[in-house]
């Protein structure tokens, strides 16, 4: 089902919270809401499932206009950051709630409970109480609970964050799976990009309340559109030097650089900020750049290194493991000119 | 490790003396008392042997034999020195000293056989009138005769001729002081009486409960629903009946049921006829004393209760609203569960204490109209410290109190069993 918010705006104490957002999920789609911690995911969250009030603003699902709707009619399944699994019934009891409220007969309640228990794989764990399982059989458990009475909407509340770094791989593709298979429309809370980009269609990232920028998740990466989204993608992050625009050329990090195609308009100004993909600063790309190794990160695969310019500014690049270098070492790199982002004083994408 | 053990025996001292003193010694002294039959007639100390003429009806229930009961009866005469004296003073000395001569320390059953001596003797006395006033001076009874020591009594019991076997019987009748006895404990599980009070406990206890409880849940739920200030507003007026000292409490109840007080008053002009609202039949009574007793538990519950909600977390409410639970199904379904602890506990604490409480009870009903609302402890007070007879009988009372005690730690013990005492302290009862 498809959720359109219009206009939505959250107060707390008269301060708002969540600013003007305006926001379309197609049906069927994952969307990730990331963004730093305190920037209204949840509170987002909260509003679209009726927890919250929305101060100004409205709700759709599909063509039904649910803004004053309450939580209990909306028919969204919620997992939220710590589970909130119900301490005091078992594992099967939790998951049928949803039905017992709605006062199913107990032969269908058994059989959804099963059927549901089999897609997120903890069918062995039913007569449990939550205190008796792990964090990712709980997770299952609230994604189970969430799931089982074909809500609308699913909305997931850093489901992940709670889990160990190996879990939490498996648990994100299980997600995933889970999504598409029952083609159910998601909205899924986090402040970690990679779970982001790795598992949804598409990302609205926000900031302070607004959504910045909403696109596909390599699209993001490749054409952020302000300093903050380039800076909030990418793991290790991108690194920035201001850099002055002449007629010809461009210098920047020390260097006198030839001006890159697509900076070739006239209208630009002549200061601007360069931001640099660790993936985009090597040997491999020429040797006009000259700087030393401040340190090296090894990462089994790849090493990562810190270069110190020598105009101070520091850059970082991403190669194959070896270990032909040495920090203090002296180098003489390039740059990937055509993937180089540009970025006006106020940090937009020119 | 050993002078950190006998540091906490040192910390432990002045509870241990608390405890001590506050609660294993009256329970002791209740477990003594009861097996006595001490009251305001015996005193609390030793008392004296004395045999009066109405405790011979009473010791031949206790089966005396009729030998000992004529013997106890009868007056015999013995030449003694106090007999000798007043015969000299009336009679003249030589008479005396010659009875002292002939018959010094001889008893003689009957006035007769004396006055038979005094007529044989050299220096007679000639009127048979004085003659019996004569025999009269040497007449003595165990009846109405008071003897400090034991050994007396029972020497002057043998002389009268009882029998051999009835006189610990004797003895024990004629002892005016206290002493040990298990009649207490038969006499209370033989009268009707006791089990109207049992009754009257168990429904005291269990309505009263019942009403704490609910009601207590009722507020804590209600005002967990309501906007913050209205709520604590709420339940701070809740919470008077249990901050006022009990007697003002009482009266201000009792201004309210007065035949002219505030009920009677508001429902004059509807027609209802003004009467005493607390005292009329025992119905009024019962019901006010639960009302009495249950706001000041439930204002208590309410207390409990309510943090016991907002101990629930947050996010747990929010997930059965998305859930599709109404308020009452997450109410039933999630709030009531998390007070399971909370409700367990409130209910034994207020078990234990409402089956020894009557201060409530006795400042309003008093146990009436008639004994209808006199409860255990109640009549236990009444038994031992408080009646109208004006016979206080302590041993009596602390056989009740005894029971109610008894009653009591096995509760606690099934309580602390269900607690599972030790996880209860170790860790907190809100299941998150
Ligand atoms: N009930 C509330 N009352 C007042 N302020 C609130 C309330 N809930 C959230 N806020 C504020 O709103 C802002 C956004 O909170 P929100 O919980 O949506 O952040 P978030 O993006 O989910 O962060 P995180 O990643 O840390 O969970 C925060 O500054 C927070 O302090
Ligand atoms: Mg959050």
């Amino acid at each position: 089902m498809k959720i359109e918010l219009r206009n939505f705006t959250k107060r707390f104490d008269g301060q708002a919270v969540v600013d003007n957002v305006s926001l379309t999920i197609e049906s069927g789609e994952m969307i990730a809401l990331l963004g730093p911690s305190g920037c209204g995911k949840s509170t987002s969250l909260f509003s679209i499932c009726g927890i919250h009030r929305m101060d100004e603003g409205q709700l759709l699902f599909g063509d039904k206009d649910v803004t004053n709707l309450p939580s209990q009619k909306r028919n969204v399944g919620v997992v939220f950051q710590n589970y909130a699994l119900y301490p005091h019934m078992s594992i099967f009891e939790n998951i049928a709630f949803p039905l017992v409220v709605q006062k199913a007969d107990r032969a269908t309640i058994r059989r959804k409970v099963a059927d549901i228990a089999e897609l997120v794989q903890i069918s062995d764990l039913l007569e449990r109480k939550p205190a008796n399982i792990s964090g990712g059989q709980q997770q299952r458990t609230a994604l189970a609970r969430a799931l089982i009475r074909r809500p609308d909407v699913l909305l997931l509340d850093e489901p992940l964050a709670n889990l160990d770094a190996k879990l939490r791989l498996e648990m994100r593709s299980e997600i995933r799976r889970i999504q598409s298979e029952t083609g159910i429309t998601a909205i899924l809370v986090t402040h970690d990009q990679v779970e982001a980009m790795s598992i949804c269609d598409r990302i609205a990232l926000m900031q302070k309340g607004k959504v910045v920028q909403l696109d596909k998740p390599r699209e993001m990466y490749a054409n952020p559109a302000n300093m903050f989204v380039a800076e909030f993608l990418g793991n290790p992050p991108i690194r920035f030097m201001p850099a002055e625009l002449h007629e010809n050329q461009m210098i920047a990090g020390g260097a006198a650089l030839p001006r890159p195609q697509h900076l070739k308009q006239s209208n630009l100004p002549d200061k601007i900020n360069l931001g640099i993909r660790p993936e985009h600063f090597g040997p491999q790309f020429g040797n006009e750049i000259s700087g030393h190794i401040l340190a090296i990160e090894t990462q089994g695969r790849e090493n990562l290194y810190d270069v110190a310019l020598s105009d101070g500014g520091v850059l970082c690049s991403i190669q194959p493991a070896n270990d032909h270098l040495n920090p203090g070492d002296t180098i003489q790199w390039g740059i990937a000119s055509q993937h180089l982002l540009a970025f006006d004083g106020q940090g937009e994408r020119i | 490790m050993k002078h950190i053990s006998w540091l906490g025996v040192g910390f432990l001292t002045p509870a241990l003396l608390i405890v001590g003193f506050l609660f294993f010694a009256p329970v002791v002294m209740t477990a003594v008392f009861s097996f006595t039959n001490m009251s305001t007639a015996t005193g609390i100390s030793g008392g004296d042997y004395l045999l009066s003429p109405n405790n011979l009806d009473e010791m031949q229930a206790h089966g005396v034999s009729q030998k000992t009961l004529d013997a106890l009866a009868d007056t015999t005469y013995q030449v003694d020195d106090h007999g000798l004296l007043l015969l000299a003073q009336e009679f003249g000395t030589e008479i005396a000293n010659e009875l002292k001569e002939r018959h010094n320390n001889d008893i003689f059953k009957n006035r007769g056989e004396l006055e038979r001596a005094l007529k044989d003797m050299k220096h007679r006395i000639r009127s048979p009138r004085d003659r019996k006033k004569a025999a009269d001076l040497f007449g003595t009874s165990i009846l109405n005769q008071r003897f400090t020591s034991k050994v007396d009594f029972i020497t002057a019991v043998i002389q009268t001729g009882a029998v051999q076997a009835d006189i610990p019987a004797v003895t024990s009748v004629a002892y005016t002081g206290w002493q040990w006895t298990t009649n207490n404990f038969k006499r209370l599980f033989s009268l009707p009486a006791t089990w109207r009070y049992a009754l009257n406990t168990l429904a005291y206890v269990t309505l009263t409960l019942v009403f704490n409880i609910g009601f207590g849940l009722f507020l804590a739920i209600s005002t967990f629903y309501m906007p913050e200030g209205f709520a604590n507003t709420f339940r701070t007026i809740w919470f008077l009946p249990r901050i006022l000292p009990p007697v003002l409490y009482v009266l201000m109840w009792k201004w309210f049921t007065w035949d002219t007080g505030f009920l009677s008053t508001i429902l004059a002009p509807l027609g209802i006829p003004a009467q005493n609202w607390m005292m009329q039949t025992s119905t009024h009574a019962w019901v006010t004393i639960i009302l009495i007793n249950g706001s000041v538990g439930a204002s208590l519950g309410m207390i409990l209760f309510s943090s016991a909600i907002r101990s629930i977390p947050a996010s747990m409410l929010h997930a059965s609203e998305v859930d599709g639970a109404s308020r009452f199904q997450q109410i039933r379904h999630i709030i009531l569960p998390q007070l399971r602890w909370p409700i367990l506990f409130l209910t034994s604490y207020e078990t234990l204490s409402l089956l020894a409480s009557f201060e409530h009870i006795l400042l309003t009903t008093d146990g009436g109209p008639g004994k209808s609302t006199e409860v255990w402890a109640l009549a236990a007070f009444h038994t031992a410290l408080r009646n109208y007879s004006g016979n206080l009988q302590y041993g009596y009372g602390a056989a009740f109190a005894l029971i109610l005690v008894a009653i009591g730690i096995a509760a606690s013990l099934v309580y602390m069993r269900l607690f599972n005492f030790r996880d209860l302290v170790s860790k907190p009862r809100i299941e998150r």
